[in-house]
């Protein structure tokens, strides 16, 4: 029952305000006639009645105000009504309304964008069920070998998937090129060999078609593939007779049993699966760490426990397995974070940059929101006046601040739809396809309701500034007073407070800018030790069944080599496992050093392995350092020879005699030939993540062939021509080889920097943005403050001050203000940018150029700032300034 | 606005109201002036606290309103109590026994 009552005055309150509105207002003039005939009664003349009788009720508006506070959902119909008075404002302001939703849409508008990045690259990057308990398992040598050098053991995976403690589910992988189709038209196609149990663990159903059975793990049996959606669509033309068909894979016939949904490509980038069907004796090794794993962490295991039950499943190994497992240990990373060290500290920096802007954006907003205030006050002191609380004052207010900020929002909404597909686009697809939940970047659910939230709690900081702000309304004193009104201490110590943040927070972005493009110029120039300009790239992988022996292989890129080279205009044609800016770590092996004790594993020395053709020094245009590079002569028949980097040669033959002595790739002990060195060359840097240059052991292509290598070619002219010669030469020797990765170096060192280039870009937008924020509100508080104090310089003036000493007052107190501002600012720049140069690549801590010019800048925009009103005040003529309201 | 004789306790001007009304239906200053009335003129409830209470007991469903003509023929909004209002009151003359029975307690301590 009383619900019921509650319910229908609610809603009479909210649709029939009018009738509720002329019942209460009636009932209140009842009322005050009764009170006057009362008083008549008592014997009082007319005029004295009356008076009496309003002294008795106290103000009709007021009286009716307390009455409507009372009412049940007048909250509601309170804030429409604010709402519309604000929507009305909106209007008649259309100048100061564009102003203000631009702004607040610019600041909310980079958040969302970086947002979608975040939420997609570092929130979401695959969309498997329970992502977080999906987790990367390798083991670890205890040497550097890049983070793609996350692999372990067959034998010991086998070992870690049946000990079964803390993982639901293990499942192992190998990346595998495939050239795709018959002979004279084959396609390269990355695919994964992928254990059974694959898409089990990852929760994943084919669009059609079944997955891999257990049975198919078994050599032999394992000519099945499955199909992306999106190699599907490119390579089969989307048929919807595929299931059932065969392909020809490296000249071998799979039948293709399965079609995974959209969207699935793990791990990326690859489009087609096969099962991993090991032999007994790939099983059973130990030695080389040759697969990828991936597991399931059971119900409510966490990553620290399961890292734990590793790391005495790897100690147990190692004492039943000392010769091959000794000094390794098993870890684990959720598969979510995996691309952190590339992707957190860009994504967070940006968001953190876009957060100052917004910031930067409300101070602004403050501020000018604060000078319509003092336009405003009348206004409200008549409200206050008339019975508004301060609490109805505040959602007054609120609404209107709310208003703005939600209409920044929604047009922050409708620009991120395009900024958000810009982002996405910019960058190269190079770099895309190796980064998971790139395809993720969209306005989404998440994206929105960020919007929301931080449109709403834009409006709230802005309305409850305004509110505290106001301060206390004291009617009597306003209404009374004529012309603008005054700022008392309180507020314009609020606005000093604007000041300072907006100084502060305008030079750590500034900074933080600053130190990110100089990182990227740096990136841009770290390539160094070769010359990039007229060289063509070309990926070739020959297939294991026909080149089955090195001669085979060697004899391949003999004649391919041979051929290139004989193209007109090109000077040298080569060969190298891993070009530099390829976004790939080299293989990292071990060596020895003849002559030199055997050292403790720990201290055994590390190196980048290449193979590289005789001419790839001259085709990159490396330095010769000392001694030669190899030969064609040195040859499979020839005494074994190396060409090591410089790194390696000041090292341990700091005198430049190494040419001559022998090094061995692995222990002293094991069976790998002794290698002559017989040359040095210059450094060369191989990817931008690199912090120094890595030390590189070449050894010539002829004495160890190898599959899979790049062709690079120096050209006399545009270098991107010459692919379709290559192509010539390449089908003329045999016509089942596929070609990919075809680009020139110069982009390929491009596409390879594309993300810390749009990081700078993104952060120089930021910087100015944020610099011409600063500046406007720095100006605004400033020559406000010196626009109210002209009565005062006019008085000044007239008792004879001196305009350079008052320009100095003036002045003085702009420097404080920034003062202050830098001085907190300053040491929080330089913590933020030692923590950026530890966490970007190319981010060179605390550039004390940047600092200093940045600082110097803003000193300069404050300067100004104070001076143009200064000099206004100052050169008004007394009788005039004093005269000013 | 508690600028009568005596502060009401909180609470005290819905009980009070309440009573006033069990008599029979009055409108607004014939509620304030009853309740002057028999409190011996301790308590005078001034429009800026009676109609509020009076709409906020309205929309709690304790009282009901209607317009009528007053005793000098003038329109007038009138309040009778309902029976949820009934109630109300002898809840509230109950916690209000307690209360001063406790308080009393409470000066005769020593």
């Amino acid at each position: 029952m009383p619900l019921s009552m509650k319910v229908r005055s609610f809603l009479r309150n909210l649709f029939l305000s009018r009738r509720v509105e002329a019942d209460l207002d009636q009932e209140v003039h009842s009322h005050l006639e009764m009170l006057i005939a009362e008083n008549i009664r008592a014997g009082m003349p007319p005029f004295e009645a009356q008076r009496a009788a309003r002294i008795e009720l106290g103000g009709i508006e007021q009286v009716k105000e307390q009455v409507r506070r009372e009412r049940i959902g007048i909250w509601l119909h309170s804030v429409i009504s604010d709402c519309r008075y604000g929507l009305r404002r909106l209007r008649k302001n259309p100048g100061f309304t564009a102003v203000v939703v631009l702004t607040l849409a610019l600041g909310i508008g980079a958040n969302s964008a970086i947002f979608s990045m975040v939420n997609a690259l570092l929130l979401h990057p695959y969309n498997f069920r329970n992502l977080d308990s999906l987790v990367r398992v390798w083991e670890d040598r205890g040497i550097d070998e890049g983070y793609d050098a996350r692999f372990i053991a067959s034998a010991d995976a086998e070992d870690l998937r049946s000990s079964g403690s803390v993982f639901e589910g293990l499942t192992t992988y190998s990346f595998q090129s495939f050239g795709l189709g018959t002979v004279g038209d084959v396609q390269p196609i990355l695919g994964c060999r992928v254990s059974a149990n694959f898409f089990d663990l990852l929760a994943v159903s084919p669009a059609a078609g079944r997955l891999f059975s257990v049975a198919e793990e078994q050599p032999g049996g394992d000519r099945v593939a499955i199909v992306s959606y999106g190699s599907w669509q490119r390579q089969f033309g989307g048929d919807p007779r595929l299931l059932g068909k065969t392909i020809s894979l490296n000249a071998r016939v799979y039948t293709i049993v399965g079609i995974m949904p959209k969207g699935f490509d793990y791990p990326v980038p690859a489009e087609l699966w096969v099962p991993l069907a090991l032999t007994p004796a790939e099983k059973a090794d130990r030695t080389q760490l040759s697969l990828n794993a991936l597991a399931r962490l059971k119900n409510g295991v966490s990553v620290s426990q399961a890292r734990a039950v590793l790391a005495s499943f790897s100690h147990r190994l190692e004492l039943e397995y000392p010769k091959t497992n000794a000094g390794r240990t098993t870890t684990l990373l959720q598969l979510r974070k995996e691309l952190y060290m590339f992707t957190l500290p860009l994504f967070l920096l940006l968001q953190a940059a876009a957060g100052f802007v917004l910031l930067l954006a409300c101070a602004n907003l403050a501020n000018l929101v604060f000078a319509r205030m003092i336009g405003r006050q009348r206004e409200i002191a008549l409200r206050a006046a008339l019975g508004a609380s301060r609490g109805r004052l505040g959602q007054l207010f609120l609404s209107e601040t709310l208003l703005y900020s939600t209409t920044a929002g929604a047009v922050a909404i409708a620009a991120s739809f395009a900024s958000v597909r810009a982002l996405r686009t910019s960058i190269p697809v190079g770099w895309t396809k190796w980064v998971p939940g790139w395809d993720g970047i969209r306005v989404d659910g998440n994206v929105l309701a960020f919007t929301m939230l931080a449109s709403l709690g834009v409006g709230i900081f802005l309305g409850l500034a305004t509110m505290l702000h106001t301060g206390r309304v004291e009617p009597n004193k306003t209404l009374k007073e004529t012309g603008t009104g005054t700022v008392t201490r309180g507020k314009r110590r609020v606005r000093s407070a604007l000041v300072v943040a907006q100084v502060m927070f305008a030079l750590i972005l500034l900074v933080c800018a600053g130190l990110t493009i100089q990182g990227f110029v740096r990136l841009a120039k770290v390539y160094q030790g070769f010359e990039p300009a007229s060289v063509l790239k070309i990926e070739i992988s020959l297939p294991q069944k026909v080149y089955a022996d090195n001669v085979k292989i060697a004899n391949f890129y003999q004649q391919l080599l041979r051929g290139t080279a004989s193209l007109p205009g090109v000077q040298h044609s080569s060969l190298i496992t891993n070009p530099p800016a390829s976004n790939v770590d080299n293989e990292t092996i071990f060596f020895s050093i003849e002559g030199q004790p055997a050292l403790k594993a720990s201290e055994t020395p590390s190196a980048d392995l290449q193979i590289a053709s005789p001419d790839f020094f001259d085709t990159l245009r490396i330095s010769s350092v000392a001694g030669r590079v190899y030969s064609d002569a040195d040859n499979a028949d020839a005494a074994r020879v190396a060409v090591i980097s410089r790194g390696i040669a000041s090292r341990f033959w700091p005198r430049g005699d190494a040419p001559g002595h022998r090094i061995k790739l692995g222990a002293k002990d094991s069976t790998e030939p002794w290698l002559t060195i017989v040359g040095v060359v210059g450094d060369v840097r191989q990817n931008w993540w690199n912090p120094i240059t890595r030390p590189v052991i070449y050894k010539p292509f002829a004495q160890s062939p190898q599959r899979s290598m790049t062709l690079l070619l120096r050209t006399t002219s545009n270098p991107a021509s010459y692919a379709s010669g290559v192509r010539d030469v390449v089908r003329q020797i045999d016509s089942g080889i596929a070609l990919r990765g075809i680009n020139t170096l110069e982009e390929e060192i491009a596409d390879s920097i594309a993300i810390i280039r749009i990081m700078g870009v993104l952060m120089g937008i930021f910087g100015i943005v944020a610099l011409a924020l600063s500046s406007i509100g720095v100006y605004g508080v400033l020559s406000e403050s010196v626009a109210q104090r002209t009565h005062e310089i006019g008085i000044r003036l007239a008792l004879g001050a001196n305009p350079r000493d008052l320009m100095k007052l003036i002045l003085g107190q702009a420097l404080k203000l920034t003062g202050i501002g830098m001085a907190i600012a300053v040491p929080c720049a330089v913590a933020i940018s030692r923590a950026m140069a530890s966490l970007i690549f190319g981010v060179v801590s605390v550039d004390f150029a940047i600092l200093v010019g940045f600082t110097a800048l803003l000193l300069f925009v404050a300067l100004g700032a104070g001076y143009l009103p200064a000099r206004r005040a100052i050169g008004l003529d007394p009788a005039v300034s004093l005269r000013y309201e | 606005m508690n600028s009568e004789p005596t502060t009401l306790l909180q609470g005290t001007l819905d009980m009070l109201i309440l009573k006033s009304l069990v008599a029979g239906e009055r409108h607004g200053l014939g509620i304030s002036r009853r309740i002057q009335q028999i409190t011996g003129g301790t308590f005078s409830v001034k429009p800026g606290s009676l109609f509020p209470a009076l709409h906020r007991m309205e929309e709690e469903g304790w009282i009901v309103s209607f317009w009528g003509d007053s005793e000098n023929n003038r329109r007038a909004k009138y309040y009778r109590l309902s029976k949820a209002g009934l109630k109300q009151l002898e809840v509230e003359t109950k916690r209000w026994g307690r209360i001063s029975w406790a308080i009393a307690q409470a000066l005769e301590a020593s």
